[in-house]
């Protein structure tokens, strides 16, 4: 079992759409890649942001770019328009996300 | 082989002049290309165009306009922009009296219209069409059709085309989508046709790309720390050949950098489902492309996909929505995060005397929490904190109410715990424009071009 912290494996840019929160996740190499892909479920994303994402969490695979999209609905407090978040278009949610550890069996 | 230059000006109302100017003059380009428009802007826009029907498209577009237009004459550079917002025909009518001042004879200007159908929006509910909100999926619209203050359609490229091919030096459009911008000229250019859903693909693709402005080149980029001159932003060229080869560049001095990893950073960014990136030209289908460095600051673009357009396009209903007053104030050590506590209990309990009526309210220490909320990693020694600014945010119904939080926000200056101050002036109430997506068949949108000579 290891343990693994997102910012070691990757870099993250986020943005919005309506109250749609996008991450896009890129590992930094082929290995950090194998290990997203078969870890970095949407499951774990949606229970790391619990506290902030009240939608559902989907996951998309760019294999080509070594990435990976999540797109968190209900994330935003209603959207840049309406929120009372002081990041009012999701700017901060991708390096959040970089403070995520989970775990993996190998 | 034809191959076109095209260079993004602008990304959104506010974006940089000189980064837009600098390449302009030394980019080598055919066509520039400007978004300026936002989910919140044409609502903005149009209540500028109730109050005053002179106004109502973005008002950076003159400005830029007296820049880039004598140097865009010069170099032979078109131009494409959705500045026109709520208002492209009087945008039009400016532009045209700006190019006279300017000496410019001769000027073409193409102004793009269909895109407003705020009056027909009674007219689509009796043809049987349902408004369903694509965010929430609810269907009753009635329940804000007394509040709608804008209602716009994300339209595509067909009548910047053809305002191309009746020769505009400037396209000016409402709400046309974003990447339209790019779109057209590599239509017009490369004799790509609009039903060729390969080529289209990497259009609304390579449109993506580069219509964030410094979004591909280093601006909101993870490898910040590589910059050695944060002061200078170069915005970004996209080459493309007409076999639908790009390259993505900027202008040789420029600053910053266009790479493989700033070129990924925007292919995911914002894209929702990367097989499916819905346009009005085309779906763009980004699940197989590659980006492979092949020089300084030059980045190959290969293996984009295109499915057919979309039949419906996405329309956005602007509506008021309340109102929201916030405000802020500092606290100071020693005990500043027992301060903060202190003022956010002082705040909660006068809006309660005073009988606000609050929808939602929101507290942040501004350096504990306010970006990162609850996922916020607290400091260990609470009592080391040099200062903290205690920050309230809550949606009223009122413009009154809201104007009575920032009130009491103040209050704690002299009312609040000792050293507490820094209240500065806060933000005046602000007026909630809530947002309606949906989607309306094709062909009940109609775009139109109508060409202005100088």
């Amino acid at each position: 079992m290891t343990t693994y912290k997102l910012k070691d494996l990757a870099y993250a840019r986020s943005g919005d759409k309506g109250d749609i929160v996008d991450i896009g996740v890129m590992a930094k190499d082929d290995e950090a890649y194998r290990i997203l892909k078969k870890y970095l479920t949407a499951d774990k994303v949606k229970g790391f942001f619990s506290p902030i994402v009240k939608g559902k969490v989907l996951r998309y695979d760019i294999d080509t770019l070594n990435s990976l999209e999540f797109v968190m609905h209900n994330a935003l407090g209603g959207g840049a328009t309406r929120t009372l978040c002081m990041d009012q278009t999701g700017k901060a949610y991708g390096p959040n996300m970089l403070r995520m550890e989970f775990e993996a069996d190998e | 082989m034809k191959k076109i230059r095209m260079g993004c000006g602008s990304a959104s109302w506010g974006d940089m002049l000189d980064p837009a100017v600098e390449l302009m003059e030394k980019g080598e380009l055919d066509y520039m290309g400007f978004d300026h428009l936002a989910e919140l802007t044409m609502s903005i826009l149009q209540r500028m165009k109730d109050k005053n029907p002179k106004r109502g498209y973005i008002p950076d577009l003159l400005p830029w306009m007296r820049a880039l237009l004598p140097i865009a004459k010069e170099k032979g550079v078109r131009m494409l922009t959705n500045a026109g917002g709520a208002n492209p025909e009087q945008a039009g009518n400016d532009v045209l009296a700006l190019s006279k001042e300017l000496g410019i004879d001769g000027m073409k200007i193409g102004v793009v219209s269909g895109d407003d159908v705020g009056s027909r929006l009674d007219d689509f509910r009796k043809q049987g069409l349902k408004f369903v909100n694509l965010d929430t999926g609810e269907e009753d619209i009635d329940r804000i059709s007394d509040k709608i203050v804008a209602a716009h359609v994300y339209v595509g490229s067909e009548s910047l085309v053809e305002g191309l091919e009746k020769g505009a030096d400037l396209i000016i459009t409402g709400r046309a989508s974003d990447n339209a911008m790019y779109v057209a000229p590599m239509v017009h250019e490369l004799g790509w046709k609009m039903d060729d859903w390969h080529k289209m693909g990497t259009a609304v693709t390579v449109g993506h790309i580069i219509e964030c402005s410094a979004g591909c080149a280093g601006g909101m980029s993870n490898f910040w720390k590589e910059i050695k001159e944060p002061w200078r932003v170069a915005f970004p060229i996209a080459e493309v050949y007409e076999d639908g080869r790009t390259i993505i560049t900027k202008a040789k001095g420029a600053g910053r950098m266009v790479n493989e990893w700033t070129v990924k950073e925007h292919l995911v960014y914002e894209v929702h489902d990367p097989e499916n990136y819905f346009m009005p030209d085309a779906i763009g289908d980004f699940s197989k492309i590659r980006v492979k460095d092949i020089g300084k600051d030059m980045v190959e673009v290969t293996g984009i996909g295109g499915k057919k357009r979309p039949d419906m396009l996405k329309m956005t209903i602007g509506y008021e929505d309340g109102w929201i007053g916030e405000s802020e104030i500092s606290v100071c050590w020693p005990d500043a995060y027992e301060k903060a506590k202190f003022c956010e209990a002082f705040l909660r309990g006068r809006f309660k005397a005073r009988n606000l009526t609050i929808d939602d309210v929101r507290f942040d220490f501004i350096g504990m929490n306010s970006i990162h909320g609850p996922l916020s990693k607290m400091t260990e020694n609470l009592e080391d904190i040099n200062e903290i600014r205690v920050r309230v945010a809550a949606k009223t119904r009122t413009r009154e109410d809201a104007n009575q939080v920032r009130r009491e926000v103040t209050h704690l200056w002299t009312h609040g715990p000792v050293g507490t101050t820094a209240v500065i002036s806060p933000p005046p109430p602000r007026k909630v424009i809530g947002l309606w997506p949906t989607l309306v068949p094709r062909e009940l949108v109609p775009t139109k071009v109508e060409m202005m000579e100088g």
